[in-house]
């Protein structure tokens, strides 16, 4: 009987749901309804089927031994529980994706530190009433006039004017 | 070309390079006095002869030079006064104004450029932000594994269940069966006998038992008439 019954964890669905990115809503739902359906099913069946009255059959039943031996076979009857082929497989779902998710973070964490780098450099520009051309070039690198690729003025294509 | 014409007799380029900013450049230019001398020449006549002393000395020249006819009056005098006058006037008058569309220009140009760093700096924010979003929503993956080993542990025990209930029903059905059997023939020999009996019965009565006994019912209904109208 222990080995049987794998313990059936709480799931805060609401906590769950939150975390969820908006374009996965629609996956999470179905697994949710899917789960509701068969912890519905579940409750729905009892643990334990009722006990055969085996003392008012034999008393009704005229055929000699019938009753004993359905009573016999059934006590010895051994039902076999379901195989689990599929946690090995959660499992296994489960690392991989802990091995994702470190990827994700450290790569998510670079991109933080870029942008904070950014921002950095962003912040601590000095005021643009001070700048000089040289300087703007250098907080914003694109406004530079290419003046290898286009040496007469005004330096870049009359398009981009 | 100047470094040329000095034959490199000056050297050139000889303090260490240095990349501080340079500092900012004044809002207004030097004060002056009456649009054209500088106030710092007051201030250097000051300590010697007061206040007075540059308007004196300006006095002074002017007299000078008009009555020693260094400078000598004709008719381009008279042109320049009427264009002086003219211009003076003008500058007054629309100086302000122009001066004002100018420095708007401008503010323009540094308003836009200062929005493009503000959106920049906003928009690398919420970056971070949305980032540090993505890594909290990443962290609740364990829920979507719980939730598949729950409906895996549901599954299995459903299973379970449902096959006990089946052998269950079958045996209940097949002991029921038996019982009902037994029953529906008792039930058809028990009709089956009574029926038989009666018939054998109804056949059995001949003619002859038949009048005697309609003759002993006339007999005991005048009986049970009599007692019956005393009891009236």
């Amino acid at each position: 009987m222990a080995g049987r019954r794998a313990a059936i964890k709480a799931i805060d669905w609401a906590a769950f749901a939150e975390r969820v990115p908006p374009n996965q809503k629609a996956m999470f739902n179905a697994l949710k309804t899917r789960s509701d359906a068969l912890s519905a099913r579940l409750a729905a069946l009892p643990e334990k089927p009722p006990a055969i009255d085996w003392a008012h059959y034999k008393a009704t039943v005229a055929k000699a031994g019938m009753v004993d031996e359905f009573q016999k076979k059934f006590s010895a009857l051994k039902i076999p529980e379901p195989v689990d082929t599929q946690t090995a497989k959660i499992d296994a779902q489960a690392k991989e994706a802990e091995k994702t998710t470190a990827e994700y973070v450290q790569a998510s964490k670079a991109r933080i530190a870029e942008y904070e780098q950014q921002l950095q450099k962003l912040r601590s520009m000095i005021p643009f009433e001070q700048m000089t051309f040289e300087d703007l070039h250098e907080v914003f690198p694109e406004t530079r006039l290419d003046k290898d690729k286009y040496p007469y003025w005004p330096h870049k294509p009359i398009a981009d004017l | 070309v100047i470094s040329s014409v000095l034959h490199a007799t000056r050297p050139l380029h000889t303090t260490q390079q240095c990349s501080a900013p340079l500092p900012p450049l004044p809002e207004k230019g030097g004060e002056v006095r009456h649009g054209l001398i500088p106030e710092e020449f007051f201030q250097f006549l000051y300590p010697k002869t007061g206040v007075t002393g540059p308007y004196m000395l300006g006095t002074g020249l002017l007299l000078y030079l008009l009555s020693k006819e260094i400078y000598v009056i004709n008719h381009e005098t008279v042109a320049a006064a009427c264009i002086l006058t003219v211009i003076i006037y003008g500058v007054k008058k629309f100086g302000p104004a122009v001066a004002e569309f100018a420095d708007k220009l401008n503010e323009e140009k540094v308003g836009k450029v200062l929005a493009v760093k503000n959106e920049a700096i906003k928009d690398l924010e919420t970056a971070i932000e949305l980032e540090k979003k993505e890594q909290w929503r990443v962290e609740g993956r364990n829920y979507l594994f719980d939730a598949k080993r729950n409906n895996v542990a549901m599954l299995l025990e459903a299973n379970y269940r449902e096959r006990l209930l089946m052998v269950y029903n079958e045996v209940k059905k097949r002991l029921d069966y038996q019982v009902a059997m037994q029953n529906l023939k008792r039930q058809k020999e028990q009709d089956h006998m009574i029926e038989w009996v009666e018939k054998n019965v109804i056949r059995s009565i001949t003619p002859q038992q038949q009048k005697d006994s309609v003759a002993k019912c006339i007999l005991d209904l005048k009986a049970l008439s009599k007692s019956a109208q005393a009891a009236v």
